[in-house]
């Protein structure tokens, strides 16, 4: 079992190696990164499909949890891990200039720690894997070379900076009230030492620190001019996945440490918040990309309001629509690579790229929630859930995405208006030049695997609510990772 | 010494005072490059309140020694952890610092809100749109003409 290990390790390995294969041999250089991060998806879809019981942990270093670090891999850490180096693959930078191998290198290290962010359970690893991740993103926004992203990254830096900052005094918070880092023992020692003033206060630091790269409301000032100024592939990834990892890392410290209900309300109040600000930017943004950044501000907060719901039922709404999310948001990056600038060019863009608006139409059918599509039972099973809750803040929360809603396919469908527009265009701006062929392909392939869900909606929900109930449950993860002793008591 | 005030509180207070002091310099100041410097102040506090959480009064250095009995020891995690802390800081100064000099080069200042302006300019331009109207800035053109620096200052003068 511990070729799990490798996939963290390869893609690390990779990024060290890259620059210097790529100087021997440039044929092996371009083809190492495709070739470990295959690797990284045949390993772990074998998992999936193999018949070991999950979850598991596993020790690094050959020191048991909780004195060493440990791995857990349970189904929805094993989901997101496969989600990354798949994605990885296919935002992959292909294109070929003179630092291709250090995008390649960058994007490996990406790959890495944001798989480690999935499988660790140690919250200084998560801490590192975090970090690291934050450094692979500013050096690929970087990358692109124009003024802006300079600015753009000098201002995710800083803000990175502080959630780091933040989350550092949360976790020195922890330790030394507990003396434990491991997520399990925490969740073992939570109810005696954590559920206090002082608890509340090192949760409250991490939120907000980790909330930085999920786009929580307060701390999401870089999304737009990120957005705006990196590739489409790489804003693909961001948005698409590493937001969602953020908010795995939440959800695991929601659910094994800090069960309580003003820890809940605190990520409702600013999901919704985020949502009411994200929409309503989007709706005004005038180009392609800072809407699409702000559309993802308003569905994380969507995500985060999911978050919020105290029972199975609604993990099994924020998995659904994370993983809606994922495919959409990704697949509308790619178009926005031919269609990245103001969206008044896009009039009659319809005729110029019939397969791009047709991909772009079907993308905002689901995103607003249009029944035979995922999206709606995503939305569906968040509305139902909302409405059961008998707490006021939920039923502000139901208002408040209903009205998300509404602006959502107001801002979508003027867009598709737009694209099958028969009138000329009126300004003289210049036209967009032609989708790029592997934009618009990759674009395809989201769109075949929405529609591949729509058909198998039924056995997905079912599978997706075992992963739901298995991570729900803190009990289980704390007996996989320090197996109990007589008495419970270590 | 004041009574009641140990050398364990002095510590913490200054731990967080750091933080506040750098998250605060962070937020107020209107130069990137303080930014960075108020960031490193922000890290120094963390790191020691990382350290103290691990410290004890009464211990020594985490070495085993070969003796029949070993003496109260401070837990060696935090320190290990806070070295890791603050090789990733450095790393992030670094690279901020080599971002501004990119950014300096580019834009010609390092000022907060110059160098806002003139990256939103940039992106309306790239995707071909009008740039927002700042709201700093009233609507309309303005009645009159400003007048140059130096009779402005000039005539505050003589009133």
């Amino acid at each position: 079992m511990n070729n799990l290990v490798l996939t963290i390790a390869l893609p690390l390995l990779g990024a060290f190696l890259l620059p210097v294969l790529m100087r021997l041999s440039q044929a092996i250089g371009l083809w190492l990164g495709p070739i470990i991060l295959g690797y990284g998806c045949w390993l772990l879809g074998n998992l999936w499909f193999s018949d070991i019981s999950l979850p598991l942990s596993i020790a690094i270093g050959g020191f048991d949890a909780p004195y060493g670090i440990n791995l857990y891999l349970d189904s929805l850490a094993l989901l997101f891990a496969f989600a990354v180096q798949l994605l990885g693959l296919i935002c992959w930078p292909y294109a070929l200039n003179q630092d291709t191998a250090r995008r390649q290198a960058l994007m490996l290290l990406l790959v890495a720690s944001s798989t480690g962010l999935a499988l660790s359970g140690d919250l200084f690893n998560l801490y590192v894997f975090y970090e690291l991740a934050a450094v692979a993103t500013f050096g690929l926004v970087a990358a692109s070379t124009t003024s802006a992203a300079y600015a753009a990254t000098f201002r995710y830096l800083i803000l990175s900076g502080i959630g780091s900052v933040l989350t550092l005094l949360g976790i020195a918070l922890i330790y030394s009230h507990t003396g434990t880092l491991n997520l399990a023992h925490l969740a073992q020692l939570a109810p005696e030492l954590l559920h206090d003033r002082l608890g509340m206060t090192a949760y409250l630091l991490i939120l907000i620190g980790i909330g930085v790269k999920a786009e929580l409301f307060p701390v999401n000032a870089w999304v737009p001019e990120i957005y705006a100024t990196a590739s489409s592939r790489l804003s693909g990834f961001l948005a698409g996945l590493l937001s969602k990892l953020a908010l795995l890392i939440i959800l695991r410290l929601l659910v094994l440490i800090f069960d309580q209900p003003e820890a809940v309300q605190i990520v409702l109040v600013l999901g919704i918040l985020g949502v009411i600000s994200g929409e309503f930017a989007a709706w005004r943004a005038k180009d392609m990309r800072r809407m699409l950044g702000f559309s993802s501000i308003g569905q994380l907060g969507i995500i985060f309001i999911a978050l919020s719901l105290p029972d199975e039922r609604g993990l099994l709404a924020l998995l659904a629509l994370s993983l809606h999310h994922l495919v959409i948001k990704t697949g509308l990056f790619m178009l926005a690579d031919g269609w990245g600038g103001s969206l008044e060019r896009l009039t009659g863009a319809a005729k110029r790229s019939p397969v791009g608006a047709a991909l772009f139409t079907l993308f905002a059918l689901s995103l607003v929630g249009v029944p035979p599509l995922p999206g709606f039972w995503a939305k569906f099973t968040l509305i139902t859930e909302l409405a059961a809750q008998s707490e006021p803040l939920y039923l502000i929360g139901l208002l408040v995405f209903l009205l998300a809603t509404v602006i959502e396919t107001s801002y979508l469908f003027r867009i598709v208006a737009k694209l099958y527009s028969s009138a000329e265009t009126t300004t003289n701006q210049p036209e967009h030049q032609n989708m790029p062929g592997l934009s618009l392909a990759t674009a395809s392939l989201f769109a075949i695997t929405l529609l591949a869900a729509t058909v198998l909606i039924a056995p997905i929900g079912d599978g997706l609510q075992a992963v739901a109930a298995e991570a729900k449950n803190a009990e289980l993860y704390i007996q996989t990772v320090i197996p109990a002793t007589p008495g419970g008591q270590l | 010494m004041i009574p009641g005030v140990t050398l364990e509180l002095i510590l913490y207070t200054t731990a967080l005072g750091l933080v506040i002091i750098g998250l605060a310099g962070v937020v107020l100041s209107s130069h990137l490059f303080r930014m960075v410097l108020a960031l490193v102040i922000a890290e120094a506090g963390a790191n020691l309140m990382l350290v103290l959480s691990g410290y004890r009064w009464d211990a020594v250095a985490p070495i085993l020694l070969q003796r029949a009995e070993q003496p109260t020891m401070v837990d060696p995690v935090p320190q290990a952890m806070v070295l890791t802390a603050i090789v990733i800081g450095v790393g992030i100064q670094a690279l901020a610092v080599s971002i501004l000099i990119r950014i300096r080069q580019r834009y010609g200042n390092l000022k907060r809100r110059d160098v806002a302006e003139k990256m939103d300019a940039e992106i309306a331009a790239s995707a071909g749109i009008r740039r927002d109207i700042s709201q700093d800035a009233p609507l309309g053109e303005r009645p009159l003409s400003p007048l140059p620096a130096h009779t402005a200052e000039s005539r505050g003068g003589d009133a």
